[in-house]
């Protein structure tokens, strides 16, 4: 019986595996050993012309070293691909230190992000946004929040105001928002205005002829003072972290009786006020029309002192200027 | 105010608490603290010195040497000040001391002469600032005693802000009323025993009119102008205030002791009755500063005969002022409306200590404790003689009774509070009450004007309370993350924007009146009536202005070139619908860009963007707008545009005019642009019409077509839309030529059917379909040989 030698053949074979240089040559290989006019082709077509005895000895022995090229051929071909791919991928090796894409500061301004960020905040427990004019009545700004006209605040010094009769002026405070607010809803309200305000200082520092406050307004049955150091609390811990300490001092604001200014734990122990609160005057439910044994509470955040609490920020003047250079760093 | 640990103590004993203690109570009781200190002078080897001879210097003219017992020894020592002579006492830092600022005093050979030590002045010693020369002592005090033990050696003081509405505070007597509450301590009584020894000469009395309800004065004789006592100018000196002689000092410690202010007159400069009246207009006055100032019928003034000789609570008159030759003393304490004080010392300017506790309220029943306490001061240290007080009052000023239902105050605390700590909070403030079971019926004392109210009450538990031992709750509202269409809209159109690389910027909202005019001479402006910058005293009309300033500034920073956008309102005087009784405002968002933007990769070269950049943001921004052209000043003339929406306008666009780029000297085109955030429905703003896909293949054709320069080319889009209206379309110009009066156009259509699979005669028919009947409808011609 002519029997090809087969080991002979798989030595040759691994022979040529060895002198692989691309992966294409795994294809001519398969094809050499194993393809149509293969050897191993060549010797199967001589099983027909055998007896069964023979065929069944010949035939196994021809698919035993097919299977055994065909899986040695896999898995040099497998082990040669990751290895190019290794390679080639080692060669491509760029610089990563550089910075080719630059940041071109496209943001949201750091005080619309706090402004959005203490909303947010808000929104969460139920209050919604209202909003005001900024151009206001003296009225709306100072009258109807129990602040009478005798009061320092309302001084030319302090105030800017649209007419020689003080009529009309720039709103000192978003509390006026909690007046018009009031005008035309009934409770329960639960309302955050944030939004610009205006004093007569020059820009500097620490001053600003324009800046951002928040106000907060709650009116519901059965609100008490526990329930707005509790509200309170929540915003600081949601704002500063839950680490962060609290307390409330006794303070003095013509529109909301108790008053208080909540201040918060900074590092080396500093207690830095950031916020005004109390419940509302009832001189001011009665100047908006709501029943004399109404009750709730209001806080007003400044939000130039929250975004320089939170990133040292030195310059009030910073947030107007509008150097992109402090833009985007936010 | 400044608050002296041991002066403090004269008041209430808090010489077994601890500062940390104090400091917590004063804040819990709603006195921030804005500073607070030690007082440890280190006075080490300073002691008291006699001087015992003095004899000139052999070589310098400018100094002395002195003989001075300093107790163990007597020492030479050299001085360069006059103001002693033989037998005075001082202080005298020895050799291998320190004074002020670290400074190290040891024997030094001054032109030949060694000097033991040196002869101190009060600022030498960091005491106070004092220009006469050295520090004179009571000459009781023997030599050698260590300075420390005459000098308060361990003090503390606390810088405090006091609340507008507790003027009663602005004492010591009043803060340790406020702390005798917490630390359950009673507060001391000063008591005087005084026994008058002349007549009054002068007549006194409070005038006709009610901003004055009480004057009282008392005379004084055998005076003399001098210094004040050690422990005065030791404890002004520490509360801030300048050290000037003794009548000045003592009654701005009277004012810092008890809170009433007292003004000192010279007698001998007085004939007629001293009386108060309002001033008549024009009437004018020279003060203490010698400024002549002009009077209204506002300011209050002290008269003698009708002669004004002070400006009543703030500020004495020069004519009548207390000088060294002083001899004889009027002494004021009065109580004048706060109102009237308040209104003069702004107008004037001249805000002082005792004008800032008239314009607070000062209790209206201490003026006579006032005279009495300035005279207790004053005899310590002179043997003066003085007449009877004269309290003149109306007696119109009286606390009211009110009644607080004790249930309102746990419906405005949240707690119930025992009635043994509303008992003790009462007796200690001094509150005049009767609780019964419902009601606490209060009167409040006469230096509180802050309880008149049933919740003023409250307000005093719950302060005494500490509102840190409050419970918290946390109450919600019942619309959860509801923020409201305004805010929303907001977010929305932001988000869009710095997709697109635009910087959100706030500027302010002050602008010169060009800025207004620039963009819309058609309005008239709101003004600021009283403008911090009087050339910026217009609000503004629009955001593009500021806008434009921004992205000039950032390029003469060296930053990259960007766009911005803003949003926030602008102003003009028309009424303002939502609002009727201000000036018209509404809230915009502007936003800037330029034709040559900077890219992100710094590789690649910059961006070039034209005015379709603009409108597909319009585009992304508020979806199924409508454009139509707009003249407006500041603009190019064919690209500016207003946006409609639901046949509304809400907002501008459109190229800045090429003039304006010019005047600006912006090398590139700028592109600029309005919308009205507060006409915008978020809902509207992107529409989702969602429209299936189709699952067979596309078919796709490019045309081109010679069409007229004026042409508007969306028309052909539409066309071809409503022509395969039943297909799923991508229809696009992908190709705008024009050379001189030919124009083609370049469309390109991909189109799929819902039904089938079209085949090779289908796709020609509907071809020739778009292309008859757009060269009939718009009389076009299409280019052949370039359709496939």
């Amino acid at each position: 019986m002519p029997e090809v030698n087969t080991e002979k053949i798989f030595a040759s074979f691994l022979l040529s595996i060895e002198q692989v240089s691309s992966v294409d040559e795994f294809n001519d290989l398969e094809k050499e050993y194993l393809g149509k006019n293969s050897l191993i082709s060549e010797e199967r077509k001589k099983l027909s012309s055998m007896n069964e005895t023979s065929r069944k000895k010949y035939g196994k022995v021809l698919q035993e070293l097919s299977t055994k090229i065909n899986e040695r051929l896999n898995e040099e071909r497998l082990s040669f691909q990751s290895k190019f791919f290794k390679e080639k991928e080692l060669n491509d090796n760029k610089d990563i230190s550089i910075n080719w894409y630059k940041d071109l500061g496209s943001r949201e301004h750091i005080l619309t992000s706090v402004m959005n960020e203490v909303v947010d905040i808000f929104s969460a427990i139920g209050y919604t946004v209202a909003t005001g004019p900024e151009a206001e009545t003296s009225w709306h700004n100072f009258d109807a929040l129990n602040t009478p006209d005798w009061h320092p605040a309302r001084y030319e010094s302090d105030t800017l105001y649209l007419d020689e009769n003080l009529e009309q002026l720039l709103r000192t405070q978003t509390s006026t928002v909690q007046v018009r607010h009031m005008q035309n809803n009934k409770p329960p309200v639960y309302i955050v205005a944030p939004g610009r305000v205006y004093r007569s200082d020059q820009l500097d520092a620490t001053h600003s002829p324009v800046f951002h406050q928040i106000e907060g307004l709650a009116v519901d049955k059965n609100l008490t003072f526990s329930d707005l150091k509790g509200t309170l609390e929540y915003f600081v811990q949601e704002f500063f972290g839950k680490d962060i300490k609290t307390k409330f001092i006794p303070h003095f604001f013509p529109f909301t009786e108790p008053s208080a200014e909540v201040l918060v734990s900074w590092k080396d122990g500093e207690w830095l006020e950031i916020l005004g609160c109390g419940m509302v005057d009832p001189n001011v439910f009665e100047h908006v029309g709501y029943d004399k044994d109404s009750q709730g509470f209001a806080f007003g955040v400044g939000v130039e002192r929250l975004a320089m609490i939170r990133y040292k920020i030195d310059h009030i003047k910073n947030f107007y200027e509008n150097d992109l250079r402090f833009l985007r760093q936010f | 105010m400044k608050v002296l640990k041991s002066w403090l103590n004269d008041w209430i004993d808090v010489s077994e608490i601890s500062n940390e203690d104090i400091s917590e109570a004063l804040e819990s009781l709603g006195f921030e603290i804005e500073e607070q200190s030690d007082l440890n002078p280190n006075y080490s080897n300073i002691v008291i010195g006699k001087v015992l001879e003095i004899y000139p210097h052999p070589n310098a003219d400018k100094v002395r040497i002195t003989k001075t017992d300093v107790g163990s020894k007597t020492y030479e020592i050299v001085c360069g000040a006059w103001n002693f002579d033989v037998g005075a006492v001082v202080p005298v830092a020895l050799p291998n001391s320190e004074i002020k600022d670290g400074f190290k005093i040891d024997k030094r050979d001054i032109r030949g002469v060694e000097s033991n030590g040196m002869i101190c002045s009060a600022s030498e010693l960091d005491l106070w600032d004092d220009h006469e020369g050295i520090l004179i002592l009571d000459e009781n005090i023997l030599p050698g005693t260590d300075f420390s033990s005459i000098y308060a050696s361990s003090d503390y003081v606390w810088d405090i802000g006091i609340t507008p509405n507790r003027g009663d505070c602005m004492s010591y007597l009043g803060i340790a009323r406020e702390l005798s509450n917490y630390f359950d301590k009673k507060i001391t009584t000063k008591k005087s025993k005084l026994s008058p020894s002349i007549t009054n000469i002068l007549n006194t009395n409070s005038g006709k009119i009610k901003e004055c309800d009480t004057y009282g004065s008392v005379e004084i004789e055998n005076f003399k102008v001098s210094d004040s006592s050690f422990l005065i100018r030791y404890r002004l000196s520490n509360v801030g205030t300048r050290i000037i002689n003794n009548v000045v000092d003592i009654t701005n410690y009277i004012l810092y002791d008890i809170g009433q202010p007292l003004h000192a007159f010279d007698r001998d400069k007085l004939f007629n009755t001293i009386s108060v009246r309002k001033a008549k207009n024009n009437e004018t006055l020279t003060t203490l500063d010698s400024q002549k100032r002009k009077l209204t019928s506002e300011d209050l003034v002290i008269t003698d005969g009708d002669k004004p000789i002070a400006l009543a609570g703030v500020m004495g008159g020069l004519e009548t002022e207390v000088t060294d030759n002083t001899v004889n003393l009027l002494i004021e304490s009065a109580y004048f409306d706060k109102v009237s004080i308040m209104k003069t010392s702004r107008k004037l300017g001249l805000i002082s200590d005792a004008s800032i506790r008239f314009e607070r309220g000062i209790d209206f029943n201490i003026q006579k404790y006032g005279l009495e306490q300035f005279l207790m001061t004053l005899k310590e240290s002179q043997d003066i003689k003085f007449s009877e007080l004269s309290i003149n009052t109306k007696n119109n000023i009286k606390n009211k009774k009110v009644i607080l239902k004790k249930d309102e105050v746990k419906k405005l605390l949240g707690i119930e509070l025992k009635d043994s700590f509303i008992k003790k909070t009462l007796k200690y403030l001094m509150i005049d009450a009767e609780i019964n079971k419902d009601n606490i019926e209060f009167t409040a004392p006469s230096w509180r004007y802050d309880l008149d109210r049933p919740v003023d009450l409250i307000e005093e538990f719950a302060k005494h309370h500490g509102f840190n031992n409050f419970s918290s709750n946390l109450p919600q509202g019942l619309h959860k993350n509801e923020k409201g269409n305004f805010w929303k809209v907001k977010e929305y159109l932001s988000k869009i924007l710095i997709s697109n690389n635009f910087q959100e910027i706030q500027t302010l909202s002050f602008v010169k009146k060009e800025k207004n005019t620039v963009f819309n001479p058609e309005k008239n402006y709101v003004t600021v009536f009283n403008a911090i910058d009087k050339s910026s005293n217009y609000l503004r009309s629009n955001l593009m202005s500021s806008l434009l300033d921004t992205y000039m500034f950032n390029l003469q920073q060296n930053n990259i070139l960007n766009s911005y956008y803003e949003i926030n309102t602008v102003f003009d005087t028309s009424v303002d619908k939502t609002y009727n009784d201000v000036p018209n405002q509404h809230v915009v968002l502007g936003f800037i860009t330029s034709a040559n933007l900077t890219t992100q990769d710094i590789r690649k070269s910059n961006q070039n963007i034209d005015i379709y950049y603009v409108k597909s943001l319009i585009n992304q921004l508020i979806s199924d707008t409508q454009l139509e052209p707009l003249i407006k000043p500041g603009f190019h003339q064919n690209y500016s545009f207003s946006i409609f929406k639901n046949n509304e306008i809400v907002g501008h666009f459109g190229q800045l005019s090429t003039e304006l780029q010019n005047n600006f000297e912006i090398e590139n085109d700028v592109f600029l642009g309005e919308i009205y955030v507060d006409k915008l429905n978020l809902n509207e703003l992107r529409l989702i019409n969602y429209k299936p896909l189709s699952q067979y293949p596309f078919i796709k054709f490019d045309l081109s077509f010679s069409v007229p320069v004026e042409f508007s080319a969306q028309l052909i889009v539409d066309e071809i839309n409503k022509l395969l209206s039943k297909n799923e379309n991508e229809i696009e110009i992908f190709d705008d030529f024009q050379h001189e009066n030919s124009r083609n156009l370049g469309i390109r259509i991909i189109t799929r059917s819902y039904e089938k699979t079209y085949d090779d005669n289908e796709t020609r028919q509907i071809l020739m379909k778009i292309s008859d009947s757009l060269e009939t409808k718009f009389k076009i011609t299409l280019n052949s040989g370039n359709n496939d």
